[in-house]
């Protein structure tokens, strides 16, 4: 499509190996890009989540190169994983490199943990952005625990210059209010929509309860399409503008885009 | 500010949408089980709820059926108003026989388009000696049967499509993520003609395409799961999917009219 101009702020590369999905590399992801006016997607992975940093991020990295603007990534820091640090010490400042991702779900480690904080100071050295995934507590999935948005209080007070991304928006449950109070109370604080939040009126909602200049589209592909959000933001009943902040606008200022 | 892309984009979804002609499989009344965000919609949204999201129609549903007792559920509905409204009824094994206004061959009001079973949350199996009697007159009567995936055994339903081939049955994507079952699913689409997947939450990356040339565009039912979730998140998987334009038109409504057609035939 010509006339691209969304950044998709919350994708993925590689099969999770934990389900089937038809289309999930870099070359998949491109083609979506393509057909939906999609410019730059902001990409972590899914090598470096579920294995560690450092032959992924490389990977990742060459991946962003290649692509010629259109794929940046996340540094994704285990803090189980002694060789994360350095790995993404080692490549602050690639082309490409825009930010650091964290998932204590995933890692089955508290948010507030010493463990945590050495890529939070790294993160204030540098001016990366830090997305995290964010949920709410879940009877389906109690590793949701380690991840509530209220836990990010600790590093978001001790490192307030950083920008955090709470990815999902805080989920479908109780999380959901406590990312719309963190967004409220710490300026560096952002939401992005990606994942199944499905609520009727999301983008509504959540227009009404913070700033529009604080929400960031994002899909989660490949656990979904970037279609599935898209139109639900085109036919939103919020304002032009604030689909413009959300489509490009907001990921844009958070990961440095040009 | 140059919004003209975006405006562009507005304008064509909403064309798109209006030349579907959708027609939702997954309208819920009652109060939300698990949805703590939700909110509850009542007979007298469904008309502006309709027009909003440019339906031609609907299946109405009632979370009494799983969370009070089917005969509940299925007292709830009541008669829908409107043209091309039509409800999903719960319903049990026939054996042991209950009370209530339950779904069988003695009753059957005409506005009763499908049937929906809960095997996990009313305690019974997907086997042919417990529901065989049920899913005869199902098969009889060209009721399709709904169930979500968490409440079925994949194991179960295949031997069950099986005994009973012109029984169609529509496996829907709630209230969980379809997402960590689609190994099972696909290979069950493959293999059994008669099972089709509703589309609330069928929005893995490229799963429309993958699964259009893979099974066919007849076995794609859209379904919203609304109030729930967002209409527009299946709609706008149909509406960019890279597939014909006829193809979209069965997704979004012509599957559906289809089966409401047959029903009783």
């Amino acid at each position: 499509m010509n006339n691209s101009f969304i950044i998709d702020a919350h994708t993925h590369i590689d099969s999770p190996g934990i389900y089937f999905t038809p289309r999930f590399d870099c070359r998949d992801l491109i083609d979506l890009m393509d057909l939906l006016g999609i410019r730059v997607s902001i990409c972590s992975d899914h090598f470096s989540i579920f294995r560690g940093s450092g032959e992924g991020l490389e990977r990742l990295l060459k991946i962003c190169e290649e692509s010629a603007g259109r794929i940046y990534g996340l540094a994704v820091f285990d803090p189980r994983k002694e060789g994360d640090l350095p790995a993404i010490r080692q490549r602050i400042g690639r082309p490409g490199l825009v930010g650091i991702k964290i998932h204590p779900s995933f890692h089955r480690t508290e948010p507030e943990s010493p463990a945590y904080e050495p890529i939070w100071r790294l993160a204030a050295e540098n001016d990366l952005p830090i997305l995290t995934h964010s949920w709410s507590v879940s009877e389906h999935n109690p590793s949701q625990r380690y991840s509530t948005p209220e836990r990010f209080e600790h590093y978001i007070k001790r490192y307030p210059s950083v920008r955090l991304v709470l990815g999902h928006a805080g989920g479908r449950g109780t999380g959901r209010g406590e990312m719309v109070r963190m967004v409220n109370t710490y300026p560096n604080v952002y939401t992005d929509i990606a994942g199944d939040i499905f609520c009727l009126d999301l983008i509504e909602s959540l227009v009404r309860q913070i700033p529009a200049e604080r929400i960031l589209f994002g899909s989660d592909f490949p656990w979904l399409d970037p279609r599935a959000n898209l139109t639900r933001i085109y036919l939103s009943e919020i304002s032009v503008h604030g689909k413009q902040l959300i489509l490009q606008e907001n990921a844009q200022k958070v990961y440095r885009i040009p | 500010m140059d919004y003209s892309e975006i405006e562009k984009q507005i304008a064509r979804r909403r064309q798109v949408l209006n030349e579907l002609a959708p027609i939702d499989a997954g309208v819920w009344l009652g109060e939300p089980e698990g949805f703590p965000l939700a909110c509850e919609m009542k007979p007298e949204d469904l008309d502006a709820f309709g027009g909003r999201y440019s339906l031609h129609g609907c299946l109405v549903s009632h979370w009494w059926g799983k969370t009070a007792g089917a005969a509940q559920g299925n007292a709830a509905l009541g008669r829908p108003m409107g043209d091309d409204r039509y409800v999903v009824w719960t319903a049990l094994p026939r054996y042991p026989s209950e009370p209530g206004l339950l779904p069988g061959p003695d009753l059957r009001p005409d506005y009763v388009k499908g049937v929906r079973i809960f095997p996990r949350a009313h305690n019974f199996l997907m086997s042919r000696w417990q529901i065989g009697g049920l899913c005869e007159w199902l098969e009889r009567s060209r009721v399709p049967l709904f169930v979500w995936h968490t409440e079925l055994e994949w194991d179960a339903l295949y031997t069950l499509v099986g005994e009973f081939p012109r029984l169609r049955v529509i496996v829907e994507t709630q209230p969980l993520k379809i997402l960590y079952a689609t190994r099972k699913l696909f290979a069950l689409m493959k293999e059994r003609s008669n099972v089709l997947v509703e589309l609330s939450n069928f929005a893995g990356a490229g799963f429309i395409e993958y699964a259009v040339r893979e099974f066919g565009a007849q076995r794609l039912i859209y379904g919203s799961f609304a109030p729930m979730n967002d209409p527009l998140v299946p709609l706008g998987m149909i509406i960019d999917a890279s597939i014909t334009v006829e193809e979209k038109r069965l997704l979004a409504g012509d599957n559906l009219r289809q089966l409401l057609r047959e029903v009783g035939s």
